[in-house]
């Protein structure tokens, strides 16, 4: 087995940026820009208890396609967001970023690290978990196709999760 | 108006409970005093029938689930004989919690503080070095300590701490026939509980999750908004047109015991049709509609699969059975509550259609739901604003005037009065006022 790390990818810049760019628009609640990095047909899940789940006999926190995802960003839009009002002030690390497959003709498959903080109504509560993202390129720019989050305390209880995490 | 400006705690007694509670008011120290939050642990938590869990959540021998009951920590375990117990989750010998976290499989339960064993029927196998504790110690009345009451309904399982408390039968009552709409929501008759969890959690009292046909478009505004744009989305097609306006025909009911609902059943009927249609483009979806017909007859058969399962209805106090879900209220303090969701799978049916519902199950609720998380977000709002108490009164009155009371005591009122609140409180009421058997 290689002792040393890998090579650093020709493409890791650019990916890095796109996520770095992805973050800021969550962390800014800029819907509309946020969900137009996304492909037409798409995944953006975070499971619950564990990341080993079957979605189709398990529950998770989050498992959207398309329609689901569009719903969730037009509910954040109107006024009556209750959750969302005061939205959460949100700063996130995007860490240990490591390309895992693909090529740009295929797509790749990235994993990082986040760590969100969030702040709202006097309370700060920090969010942390792996990340798995697909990015497919499209039209000279690279798309989402999938997003997995995985949180550390998925199996916990949670409070208020309404923001794009 | 005969209002204490604040309540006192240190005046606690049967007279200060009592005024708290008149028929259309409540003094919002009932949600915010830590007193009174003590005494109901006591009077209601550890007094009457709690909910545990569902059969199907223990499957197999050694199978557990760690629950609360009140504030006691309890097991719900499958024996190797089978049997479903409930047993305290507390070694004999000096009181470690004996099983970790939420689930797991243990035919030999070990205490790891002085390695004493038990098996999953609870008994105490073994203790090491046994002998040192002299020739009175008696293995056999060592183990692991039974919940006084343990009854279950058609798999669901219900505990008391009180030996006295009246049979489950009794308590339960007329939401015995709710809870038949949603396991007979199943062509087998039966529901499978194992398809995760959401546990939640707000800053407010455990009341605060009532049953409120009043709230839903204020509250869910936004997401009646999402829906009106897609009317087969999520949730949607189950309220399609409005069930919560005052001249449909849904309706809130006190069935007595605290336990309430939201009669949506002739909404839900109304769109029979467009529920038939999707279930048929589905995989088993005709073949689930002609079981269903065989087995409950025409008119039985349209009215459960309109209601996919929903009896929407509230067991006092701990449990309530809504949409796809069971749902547990763990009380923690008067200013905190878990609320855990299960997405309940009906046996019997297509993957495609329990998919469905969990996916409908997740869209509105759990942490990242489109309804749940702006429940709690309102609950919270209203736990803050319940501090203000130079006019303590909460306003339960609504629609008082227009009760209707049935033979079996059932009181009915219209989807958006509150009735439910009124319902519950008489319980409430009830419960900590009475010093006897419950």
């Amino acid at each position: 087995m290689k002792s040393t790390p890998p090579e650093s990818h020709p493409w890791l810049n650019t990916i890095q940026e796109f996520l770095f760019f992805e973050a800021d628009l969550a962390d800014n609640h800029q819907f509309k820009d946020w969900q137009a990095l996304w492909t037409k047909d798409l995944l953006y899940w975070v499971p619950c208890h564990d990341e080993g789940v079957d979605p189709t006999h398990q529950v998770s926190i989050i498992y959207d396609d398309r329609s689901r995802l569009e719903e969730r960003l037009f509910r954040l839009q109107t006024k009556q967001a209750h959750s969302q009002n005061p939205r959460s002030r949100l700063s996130r690390s995007v860490t240990n970023i490591r390309i895992e497959s693909g090529d740009r003709e295929t797509g790749f498959k990235v994993t990082s690290r986040i760590h969100v903080v969030e702040s709202r109504l006097e309370r700060v509560t920090h969010w942390a978990g792996r990340q798995t993202h697909r990015l497919v390129w499209e039209e000279s720019v690279f798309h989402m196709s999938e997003k997995k989050i995985v949180l550390v305390n998925n199996d916990s209880l949670l409070g208020n999760l309404t923001f794009i995490i | 108006m005969a209002s204490p400006l604040q309540f006192q705690p240190k005046l606690l007694n049967e007279e200060s409970i009592c005024s708290m509670v008149t028929e259309g008011r409540v003094h919002s120290g009932v949600f915010t005093d830590p007193g009174i939050f003590e005494l109901e642990i006591s009077q209601i938590f550890h007094r009457t029938w709690i909910y545990i869990g569902h059969k199907s959540e223990v499957p197999t021998h050694g199978d557990f689930k760690t629950r609360k009951i009140g504030r006691q920590p309890v097991l719900m375990i499958r024996g190797k004989d089978d049997v479903v117990r409930v047993l305290m989750n507390r070694c004999r010998h000096r009181g470690t919690q004996v099983c970790e976290g939420e689930q797991g499989n243990a035919k030999h339960i070990r205490c790891w503080f002085h390695g004493w064993v038990y098996n999953a029927n609870g008994e105490l196998l073994e203790v090491p070095m046994l002998e040192a504790y002299g020739d009175g110690f008696d293995k056999s009345v060592m183990g692991l300590n039974q919940a006084p009451r343990v009854e279950e309904y058609r798999g669901f399982v219900f505990s008391s701490l009180n030996p006295d408390v009246p049979s489950l039968t009794d308590h339960l009552g007329n939401a015995r026939a709710m809870m038949d709409l949603m396991l007979d929501a199943s062509p087998k008759g039966d529901i499978q509980v194992n398809a995760g969890v959401h546990k939640t959690v707000y800053q407010g009292n455990w009341k605060l999750v009532g049953m409120d046909g009043y709230h839903v478009k204020y509250v869910h505004a936004s997401v009646i908004a999402a829906w009106n744009r897609n009317p087969d989305s999520g949730l949607a097609a189950t309220h399609r047109g409005d069930p919560f306006e005052d001249e449909s025909a849904s309706r809130t009911r006190d069935l007595g015991n605290g336990h309430v609902m939201l009669d949506l059943t002739e909404h839900r009927l109304s769109h029979y049709a467009q529920f038939t249609e999707m279930l048929k483009k589905m995989t088993g979806g005709q073949q689930y509609l002609d079981e269903m017909k065989t087995k409950h007859g025409e008119e039985r058969a349209k009215l459960l699969v309109s209601l996919a399962g929903d009896p929407h209805v509230g067991i006092y106090p701990n449990l309530q059975l809504i949409n796809n879900q069971i749902r547990i209220i763990n009380p923690i303090s008067a200013d905190v509550c878990e609320v855990i969701m299960f997405p309940v799978l009906l046996d019997g049916v297509s993957d495609e259609i329990n998919a469905l519902r969990i996916r409908q199950h997740e869209s509105f609720y759990g942490p990242a739901g489109s309804g749940s998380p702006d429940d709690a977000e309102i609950f919270e709002r209203v736990q803050k604003g319940m501090y203000a108490q130079v006019n303590p009164w909460l306003e339960i009155s609504r629609g008082l005037h227009r009760e209707e009371c049935d033979e079996n005591g059932v009181i009915t009122g219209k989807i958006s009065d509150e009735v439910t609140q009124r319902g519950q409180m008489k319980r409430w009421l009830a419960l900590m006022l009475d010093s006897g058997a419950e």
